[in-house]
């Protein structure tokens, strides 16, 4: 579309030009590239020598490039078609994940800055925004805001009105005409490549919303904050009463407090206020695992039906119907029940299947009556919770993790902190969260502890130990068997 | 069909000096009916599907009252089959496919075309994607022109150029017997451009001007004795003739340059990206004029000795720059320098890149080395910066594999036969060509070896025996009536293999964009077809035969678990019927949208993730990879890492909730499904249960 759009501009200014492309496979969700050519001399009429048009873009020798995607831009400047000397880039800074980054277990997604210093470096000229959410602003298309901000750079000697009369020639004019609008007055106002920093706002503006958010329980929510923040270095503040709003919706203020014990006995092993912090947030999120009464919970809430009506676009006047697909495994449902009841029926299914337990597959409709029941009644099991089979067991892997915290920050700071971090590896629910817990306890146990040991013995810092321990969770996070590699990676000799 | 050629269509139909404004590939077709063909066949296939699509299309408005046969080839050995008519009959016809895979389908009636000779002119279009697309192995059809002795064009790209040379390869199809290949490269067939029309020549013979006797001369069968003249006459004189047409009428140029001692020789659908080298090191003009001497080959099959030998003879060195191993062109010059005693050097495969798509960086170099000197400071010049790119970005940038399209029919059986492989073991997948070769890619990383379109159940015949799982080979609809129906099913029937074969059947050929095949219900031309894979297995003796609805993966699954440890022998099929989704899409998307304006009650599911329930393990994505599965902020303060998010584009399908539920991963999926105009009774029900639910909510 912006092609042809380009195209035909060039050839309402008088120009000659020459576009191909290579669709055929590529348009099946892959990128398609698109190459064209606009001779920059009018044309003599007929009988004058025609320019040859060349059909791939030569490296170094290319004008602008225009990408509807910011990786895809950066891929240009990977392949080296850019050149500080002469291209002027017109990116749209938003982003379709890759496949590569989608499936990795932690964060893979492809650092943003490295691809605005590479358009910083490699071109003369980079027009980069968000051309998605103009378009979406301007109830257009992404193309017709790119064909502005490219019309907008004055790098190709088109006026305007061409490419105006190149749009009227197509189909929903004025929708594109709105984005090549858009596109243009956005280039005008200005864009920068540096990304505009998330606006941080201040703790105690957030703490209010906490409260409103917690209702009835915001009162204890309050107090516990002022009582937490009275002995904790300021830096933590905002961690910690992030981390007792979340405790307390999740559970109860006793809950909360016994959370708040753990994190002060940490701050008191004096590794200053980032150790506290990282603890703080990880124990939090562990903390308040998703059990089948966490879930049925965050499923009946009022917010979430508004957010849903809200992403579905639901118009006024039409109804919504939200089918939940729940199959909780019989872990997560004898995991409710009181740890004194289910622990001989874990340990007999445990035994009876030892590989995967049967689950109980079901279709909820949580928008009817009935089945918004089920749920809900399921979320009222939290006075069950403290002494569920589920708490003893998440609660025993908490306090490994602890020990190792402590010990670690008996030794090193920095060590403990990346102790502190390999909490984020277990996560997920029933089988999936079954094996990541395994893999953390490996870390611990098989890479950590003969990690520490050996620096101990050495004598030395625990460099190798905090790089090892930090290399096995990237591993672990990037793939599931990541664990067997970082395993190898340790019994290597130093 | 992917794409209505309605404005195309009208553009073939243009007359005498009109000017037609479109692809290359449109260019090819308009010159086809320019040149009074009689009859067209072929199988799609990238870059000449566009060829097929706009005759279907065309068929019913401007080929059948002309008498033009359009055929639906049902596979490439079918099209090449096609132009048998020529051979006894002076009828022109042409055929298309993609190369090289396509011309190794037709290689056994091409063999016989071509030593039978041809009285009526024979052209094959050929796609050539060396080097840029899918499915398509690194190999020259130049070879099969060599020992078939086809003619074979390889024309500069420019609109009228490649309208020329389709005429010109017609008459001298008809002048040496031989049948014609013109070679187009991806670039050259989707190249926009305008060329200046000729009348449509209605056929002597066709469907309205038929043929009154059968003509029999066993001269004209490609049988022994036959045979043995026909070789005889294939050098003689087919040949000779086809070197004299080239000759005469000049169908090389020569672009003569004022550097005496230098020139260059190339492929004609080269020259563009030669010219613009030889510009950037300052060695031509933007009009096409160069410093140094070309000879632009618009024929590559047969050469003409006296023409090349004219062209090198006294100058010191030549290079030769030639697409694709081995280098025929290159060695043929060599020869003919050394016969004739030319003493000129001759340079290519040494200074140009021995394999690979010859992409401007490739020619730009080489001319470089060949030149030397300045031309050498210039190429340092342009590219200073490279590499600066790379060093910055640190690391590989991810990749964008292509992938199943958003609520793709075939993606559910790969989730499905992961999730299996997880609870059975891993086993043997022979995959096929098709779009479910994108399994292959990431998050599924299936299928362990290809061996060309419908092999699949074939290729795995040894393995089978051989391994301790049963195998689980791959065909869909277009690769099943294109050849997997007797090279798999019924080679695996007849050997009792003991294995499952997974049919995806969705309706259309649709990697090379929907075509009708025979499972559509209709073919091209628009007749209803009866076809059934499901009664042709039975038919074949296939007892074990489950038909499943994909999009409901645990069904699926089950269906796979109970194929794969059943005790019972034999061939076991599973047929996963779903509509391909981006026709479905096509021909649903302006329905809905007429309803919504229209005030209809109209039902829009879509899928969703609670970013609060995700945990943000990805595990969806690695048996899923949809497109509209991807990764959102988690909104938690506390949470750094990306959540899994289903946006907008999410058709509803429900993949992603089945997966999540067959494979046990989370409950964080659920389905919206917004009812847009409500009955009265509907919005009464929905009412009610708000204000229960609210009351609940607050309590």
């Amino acid at each position: 579309m912006l092609t042809d759009w380009i195209v035909a501009a060039a050839e309402h200014a008088g120009l000659a030009a020459q576009a191909t492309s290579i669709p055929g496979v590529a348009q099946r969700t892959g990128a398609t590239t698109y190459y064209l050519e606009v001779h920059p001399v009018a044309s003599g009429g007929p009988g004058a020598p025609r320019p040859v048009f060349s059909l791939y873009p030569t490296p170094g020798d290319v004008d602008v490039i225009i990408a509807s995607e910011f990786l895809e831009a950066g891929r240009t400047l990977e392949l080296d078609y850019a050149s500080p000397e002469r291209t002027t880039l017109v990116a749209s800074t938003h982003r379709l994940f890759a496949i590569g980054e989608r499936t990795v277990l932690g964060d893979g997604v492809f650092p943003d800055a490295r691809l605005r210093e590479a358009a910083r470096a490699l071109t003369r000229r980079t027009v980069a925004f968000d051309a998605l959410a103009v378009a979406r602003a301007a109830g257009s298309e992404v193309n017709a805001v790119l064909l502005g901000a490219f019309a907008a750079t004055g790098a190709v000697p088109i006026p305007d009105s061409a490419y105006e009369a190149a749009i009227r020639d197509g189909v929903a004019a004025e929708r594109n005409l709105a984005g090549f609008k858009a596109g243009r007055e956005t280039v005008a106002v200005g864009t920068s490549l540096d990304p505009s920093p998330p606006a941080a706002r201040p703790w105690p503006e957030r703490r209010a919303e906490r409260v409103a958010a917690l209702g009835r329980r915001g009162g204890t929510f309050l107090d516990l904050c002022t009582a937490a923040e009275a002995g904790l270095d300021p830096a933590v503040h905002a961690t910690v009463g992030e981390a007792l709003a979340r405790l307390i919706d999740y559970q109860d203020r006793r809950y909360a407090e016994r959370c708040l014990a753990l994190v002060r006995d940490v701050a008191a092993l004096g590794g200053g206020p980032r150790l506290t912090e990282r603890f703080a947030r990880r124990l939090a999120v562990w903390a308040t695992y998703e059990d089948a009464i966490r879930v049925a919970d965050l499923k009946t809430r009022r917010a979430r039906f508004e957010r849903i009506r809200t992403e579905q676009g639901a118009p006024p006047g039409a109804t919504l119907v939200v089918t939940d697909y729940l199959k909780p495994d019989l872990d997560e449902i004898y995991g409710i029940l009181p740890a004194v009841i289910a622990r001989p029926i874990a340990r007999w299914a445990e035994r009876r299947w030892p590989e995967g337990r049967p689950t109980i597959g079901q279709h909820v409709r949580t928008t009817t009556v009935t089945g918004f029941l089920r749920v809900w009644l399921l979320a009222r099991l939290r006075v069950l919770r403290p002494r569920s089979l589920r708490a003893e067991r998440e609660w025993a892997l908490i306090e490994r993790w602890r020990a190792a915290v402590r010990a670690a920050a008996a030794l090193d700071t920095d060590l403990a902190v990346e102790i502190v971090e390999t909490a984020t590896i277990v996560r997920g629910y029933g089988e999936v969260r079954r094996r990541l817990a395994a893999t953390f306890v490996r870390l611990l146990d098989e890479i950590a502890a003969p990690a520490i040991d050996r620096d101990r013995a050495a004598g030395g810092d625990y460099a190798r130990s905090r790089a090892l321990v930090a290399e096995a969770r990237r591993l672990v996070l990037t793939d599931e068997n990541g664990i067997e590699a970082a395993v190898a990676l340790a019994a290597r000799p130093a | 069909m992917e794409r209505s050629f309605a404005a195309e269509v009208k553009q073939l139909a243009l007359g005498e000096g009109e000017i037609l404004r479109g692809e290359g590939i449109l260019a090819i077709t308009k010159a086809l009916l320019q040149s009074g063909v009689s009859y067209v066949g072929g199988y799609p296939g990238a870059p000449v599907s566009h060829l097929l699509d706009v005759m279907a299309d065309a068929n019913e408005a401007l080929l059948a009252p002309m008498g033009v046969y359009f055929d639906a080839s049902a596979n490439e050995a079918a099209a090449a089959a096609l132009l048998g008519a020529s051979i006894n009959y002076p009828m022109r016809g042409a055929v298309t496919w993609k190369s090289v895979v396509g011309t190794n389908v037709a290689a056994d009636a091409l063999s016989n075309l071509a030593s039978a000779g041809v009285i009526g002119g024979a052209l094959i279009v050929v796609g050539e994607d060396y080097g840029a697309g899918a499915s398509v192995i690194q190999e020259r059809t130049h070879a099969f022109a060599l020992k078939s002795s086809l003619l074979l064009f390889d024309p500069r790209p420019e609109l009228q150029n490649l309208a020329r040379m389709v005429e010109e390869a017609f008459a001298m199809s008809e002048a040496s017997n031989l049948p014609a290949v013109i070679s187009l490269r991806i670039r050259t067939a989707h190249m926009r451009g305008t060329m200046v029309c000729r009348d449509n020549v209605r056929p002597a013979v066709g469907m309205r001007d038929r043929l009154r006797a059968p003509a029999f001369d066993y001269a004209r069968l490609s049988h022994p004795p036959s045979t043995y003249a026909q070789e005889a006459q294939k050098f003689e004189q087919r040949l000779p003739a086809a070197r004299r047409f080239i000759a005469q009428r000049r169908l090389n140029e020569i672009i003569p340059g004022d550097r005496p001692d230098v020139g260059i020789v190339l492929q004609g659908g080269l020259t563009p990206t030669t010219l613009r080298a030889l510009a950037l090191l300052g060695l031509a003009d933007p009009y096409g004029g160069s410093r140094i001497p070309l000879l632009v080959l618009n024929v590559i099959h047969p050469l003409v000795p006296d023409e090349v030998a004219a062209f090198i003879a006294g100058k010191e060195r030549v290079l030769v720059i030639e697409e694709g191993m081995p280098a025929f062109i290159e060695q043929e010059l060599k020869a003919l320098a050394y016969e004739r005693g030319l003493g000129v050097r001759i340079h290519g495969k040494d200074l140009v890149a021995v394999q690979g798509e010859y992409v401007p960086e490739v020619v730009l170099g080489a001319i470089a080395r060949f030149m030397g000197g300045e031309a050498e400071g210039q190429l340092a010049a342009l590219t200073a910066h490279a590499g600066r790119a790379r060093a910055i970005l640190r690391a590989p940038l991810p990749k964008r594999p292509p992938a199943f399209c958003t609520g793709c029919p075939e993606r559910p059986v790969f989730s499905a036969l992961k999730i299996a492989q997880r609870e059975l073991g891993e086993t043997h997948v022979a995959a096929d060509i098709g779009c479910h070769a994108f399994a292959t890619l990431p998050p599924f990383n299936m299928g362990n070896t290809i061996l060309g379109y419908g092999m699949g159940l074939a290729s795995a015949s040894a393995v089978a025996p051989a391994f301790e799982r049963r195998v689980v080979s791959i065909l869909g609809d277009g690769g099943f009536w294109h050849s997997g129906l007797t090279a798999g099913v019924a080679n695996a029937v007849f050997n009792q293999q003991d294995s499952v074969l997974v049919i995806l059947e969705n309706g259309y050929t649709s990697a090379t964009g929907q075509q009708a095949n025979p499972s559509t219900g209709k073919n091209p031309r628009g007749q209803v077809v009866r076809m059934s894979i499901a009664e042709t297995v039975k038919s074949l003796g296939v007892s074990w035969l489950r038909v499943v609805n994909p999009y409901r993966v645990g069904d699926t699954l089950k269906t796979i678990r109970e194929a794969m440890t059943t005790a019972a022998g034999g061939l076991k099929v599973i047929i996963a019927r779903a509509e391909c989704q981006l026709e479905r899409q096509r021909r649903v998307r302006p329905q809905i949208a007429a309803q919504l304006k229209a005030g209809v009650r109209v039902e829009a599911p879509r899928f969703g993730v609670d970013p609060d329930v995700c945990t943000g393990d990805k595990s969806c994505m690695r048996f899923n990879g949809c497109p509209s599965l991807t990764l959102g902020e988690s909104g938690d303060p506390l949470r750094e890492d990306p959540v899994a998010r289903v946006d907008q584009s999410c058709v509803g399908c429900g993949l992603c909730g089945e997966v999540a539920h067959a494979a046990v991963l989370c409950p964080s999926f659920y389905e919206a499904r917004v009812v847009h105009n409500p009955s009265p009774w509907e919005r009464v029900i929905a009412r009610v249960r708000g204000r229960l639910i609210g009351w609940l909510q607050a309590a």
